[in-house]
């Protein structure tokens, strides 16, 4: 017992010792020695700088760092909650009704293919490059991801246990509600996650391309005038926002799921 | 004739990772086995009868209390002794042909070595033409056969088999049985079977090492001199099988 | 090994055809419509369109062309990332100090959406093709990797102690059972990669380029071209397909014991 433990500690010890070994020769390299002149890797001392910088600060891109989140995280939950909130049913039509599923899936399985971000040309020429399209092209990449997950969640369900339920009377619509979906939550959970990945994707690509605000246009805008230091410090804060909002999927999924395994 | 394993006085008790909750499962247990002799170890279910068998095979320790093998204490898994696990545990992505030169593939056995004795087992077992199939395309009585093959091939001193037909129906039990007695017949080996099924342990045993419930020790060692093949309907076999019987229920 | 040839089924042919079928009448009619002018085109007219670039040019090659530009993208950065990523996982996934090396670096990394990395790619590898082989590397090898860690994580513990068993030593250990082991979420791995590889080319050649399919759509739609938007889109789809189906095969090939290869 005590020499796991013992292991576990040295682990942790060289796990940090690691990280700050790390960022110590990255701060030697770019700050001490400037090995990359043209500030193409700025050091860590410079990106806590513009980190803070940026937040009070609206050049270069016309907007405060916390300006930028709000903008891309307004599209990314609405675009997200329409996606599930269509997505959902349609994965549950596709998988519960025999006619749907024959209908629907081979063209689903080709819309799969096409990666959501192929449609933003599209939506730019429909809608422009306002909140409305923005939230379509995040709608687009949420659907396909829920409809999957939800769609292979419930073809999965142990064929007995359905029949079991239908021996004891349950209507179909029962067998769904109370085998069914149950079974499939897993699985929608999953949905839930990776479609969450995908909006997120989704938003940046989208800014990227066309857009005036937004975390994407300001890695964008930064990119031209040569700032890496202000690119670095978008992409971190893109990650830890797409970390925190998986973290609040898995705390719900905690909450739903455990009961019932 | 000689011992060829001893297990000591050995006790086992399992507890949980915060030490807020233990389990004792075996307490002094001590009985030897001697070359070329088939042991069954009977005892009712969840008895401890596979913690007893992993603590042989080296899986895992004894709280208290050594296993000795060629007199020499067992500390860690080795090809010395073979299982024939409880849920067979065969590489799913290996050939019926590749499990069972395994071990000596291992050890680096040459090529021409390894498929001769391979081949013998397989033959051994009764499977010739299954050789190329993989694990999941085997009925439960051809894995296990693959198992009982892969063990011999390891030519250990000491084979250890947990329940190794539990899982068959009954008429693949007493046919693996039959089976079990030939080979051996054939291949001499230790044998330490474990079951908690009175009829297969009078069946095939030389003698019975009969378990007590949980915490669980040895309650009996009973001598089974019949000569082979038994009759499972025979006056003696039922008389003994009474006879245990009653000696296991009367614990409870 | 009888590679068995699937019966073909005759009705999931009908179905798939009468619903892609489907699909294309409604797009017509859509297209019909005047209000739709300009922005939904002629299902025919974006066929005819495919046809037509067979053999014409789009900017400076045909439709061959670019395509020929995306996969040479995505096959170097997939292969580069497929070989890191499955050093660095193995590393990661089976010994305690690559993890405690790589572990936090990974998580950082993998925490990024792989389109954020271009605008850092095109400032450190300018606009050329090393900053696409760059982006398509960053994001398939995290994809190969987590893959790759979780396979190892989730080898079961009693292979290990039934290889201790029949022999194996510490050393033997990984190539054994390890390995084989974690080669079907490996090749999960792989699939998804391949497929986020396909996504990523796409977006950087929408972001950067003057060749390849993202580059076809991209300029569809600044010409108001939607003929050459949407044949693109489908010819985009169809790639996806055909790597999605040959990875696919590939795996029922190479995982046959697996139930996962059936
Ligand atoms: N690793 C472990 N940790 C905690 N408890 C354990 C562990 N392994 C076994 N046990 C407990 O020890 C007892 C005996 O288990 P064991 O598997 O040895 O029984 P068994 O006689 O082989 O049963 P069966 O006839 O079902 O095969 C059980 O109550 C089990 O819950
Ligand atoms: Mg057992």
């Amino acid at each position: 017992m005590k020499k796991i433990k013992v292991n576990k500690n040295k682990y942790t010890v060289i796990m940090v010792v690691n990280i700050m070994v790390v960022i110590f020769i990255w701060y030697l390299l770019s700050d001490v020695f400037k090995v990359f002149r043209n500030g193409m890797l700025p050091g860590p001392v410079d990106i806590v700088k513009t980190f803070i910088y940026k937040l009070t600060n609206t050049a270069p891109g016309g907007n405060t760092l916390g300006g930028h989140i709000a903008a891309s995280m307004i599209v990314v939950v609405t675009g997200y909650i329409i996606g599930v909130g269509v997505g959902l049913p349609v994965g549950i039509l596709m998988a519960w009704y025999k006619p749907i599923d024959y209908l629907v899936r081979p063209v689903f399985d080709f819309l799969r293919c096409i990666p959501g971000l192929a449609w933003i040309p599209v939506i730019t020429v429909w809608l422009g490059i306002d909140l409305k399209a923005k939230a379509m092209i995040i709608f687009i990449s949420v659907f396909v991801g829920i409809v999957v997950n939800v769609y292979s969640g419930i073809k999965q369900t142990d064929e007995v246990k359905i029949w079991v339920a239908q021996i004891f009377g349950a209507s179909r619509w029962e067998v769904l509600k109370r085998v069914a979906l149950p079974s499939a939550l897993p699985y929608i959970f999953t949905g839930l996650k990776v479609s969450l990945g995908m909006a997120w994707l989704g938003i940046i690509a989208a800014e990227l391309l066309a857009a005036q605000s937004g975390l994407g246009y300001m890695i964008m805008v930064a990119r031209n005038f040569g700032r890496a230091d202000l690119v670095i410090v978008g992409m971190l804060t893109i990650g830890l926002i797409g970390a925190f909002l998986t973290w609040i999927i898995e705390l719900i999924e905690k909450k739903f799921v455990k009961g019932r395994r | 004739m000689s011992k060829i394993l001893e297990i000591n006085n050995i006790s086992k008790t399992f507890t949980n990772d915060d030490a807020t909750n233990s389990k004792e499962v075996l307490t002094n247990v001590t009985f030897s086995v001697e070359e070329n002799e088939m042991v069954v170890v009977f005892g009712p279910g969840q008895c401890g009868k596979t913690t007893l068998l992993n603590i042989i095979a080296g899986l895992e320790k004894p709280t208290t209390g050594d296993v000795k093998i060629n007199c020499k204490e067992v500390t860690a898994p080795g090809p010395d002794r073979a299982v024939v696990f409880q849920n067979i545990m065969l590489f799913p992505w290996l050939t019926a042909y590749q499990n069972v030169e395994y071990s000596m593939k291992i050890r680096n056995f040459d090529k021409a070595e390894r498929a001769k004795e391979a081949m013998k087992y397989l033959d051994l077992v009764g499977l010739n033409g299954f050789e190329q199939s993989y694990p999941v395309k085997l009925s439960g009585g051809m894995k296990q056969r693959v198992g009982i093959a892969r063990a011999y091939c390891t030519k250990p001193d000491v084979m250890l088999m947990d329940e190794p037909f539990g899982a068959l129906d009954a008429q693949t039990r007493y046919l693996m049985q039959d089976e079990l007695l030939r080979i051996s017949n054939t291949e001499k080996r230790t044998v330490v079977f474990i079951t908690n099924n009175i009829e297969e342990a009078l069946y095939v045993a030389d003698r019975i090492i009969v378990m007590t419930d949980c915490p669980s020790t040895v309650m009996e060692e009973v001598i089974i001199d019949m000569p082979h093949p038994r009759e499972r309907t025979d006056q003696k076999f039922l008389q003994l099988r009474k006879e245990i019987s009653a000696m296991v229920n009367r614990r409870r | 090994m009888a590679i068995k040839i699937k019966k073909i089924n005759f009705s999931k042919i009908f179905w798939g055809v009468l619903s892609i079928f489907l699909v294309f009448v409604i797009w017509y009619i859509g297209s019909q419509k005047p209000s739709m002018k300009g922005l939904l085109p002629n299902p025919i007219d974006v066929i005819k369109y495919i046809f037509w670039s067979n053999s014409n040019k789009i900017g400076k090659v045909n439709i061959w062309g670019h395509i020929y530009w995306s996969m040479t993208r995505v096959i170097t950065g997939y292969v580069l990332a497929c070989i890191v990523g499955i050093v660095l996982g193995f590393l990661t996934g089976w010994s305690k100090l690559g993890s405690a090396i790589i572990k936090p670096f990974y998580m950082v990394l993998r925490s990024i959406p792989s389109i954020a990395w271009i605008p850092l790619a095109i400032l450190w590898f300018g606009i050329g093709e090393q900053s696409k082989y760059f982006i398509i590397f960053i994001s398939t090898m995290l994809i190969v990797m987590t893959n790759v860690i979780d396979g190892v994580k989730d080898v079961d513990r009693d292979y290990l102690g039934v290889a201790r068993m029949l022999g194996t030593s510490e050393r033997k250990m990984f190539w054994n059972i390890v390995l084989p082991c974690a080669v079907p979420q490996i090749f999960n791995g792989l699939q998804v990669g391949l497929g986020a590889a396909w996504a990523t080319v796409i977006a950087a050649e929408m972001v950067r380029s003057s060749k390849g399919v993202g580059w076809i759509i991209l300029m569809g739609q600044t010409a108001m071209n939607m003929t050459q938007v949407f044949a693109g889109i489908i010819i985009i789809g169809l790639i996806g397909l055909t790597l999605a189906l040959l990875m696919r095969g590939l795996e029922a090939k190479l995982c046959a014991w697996n139930v996962r290869g059936k």
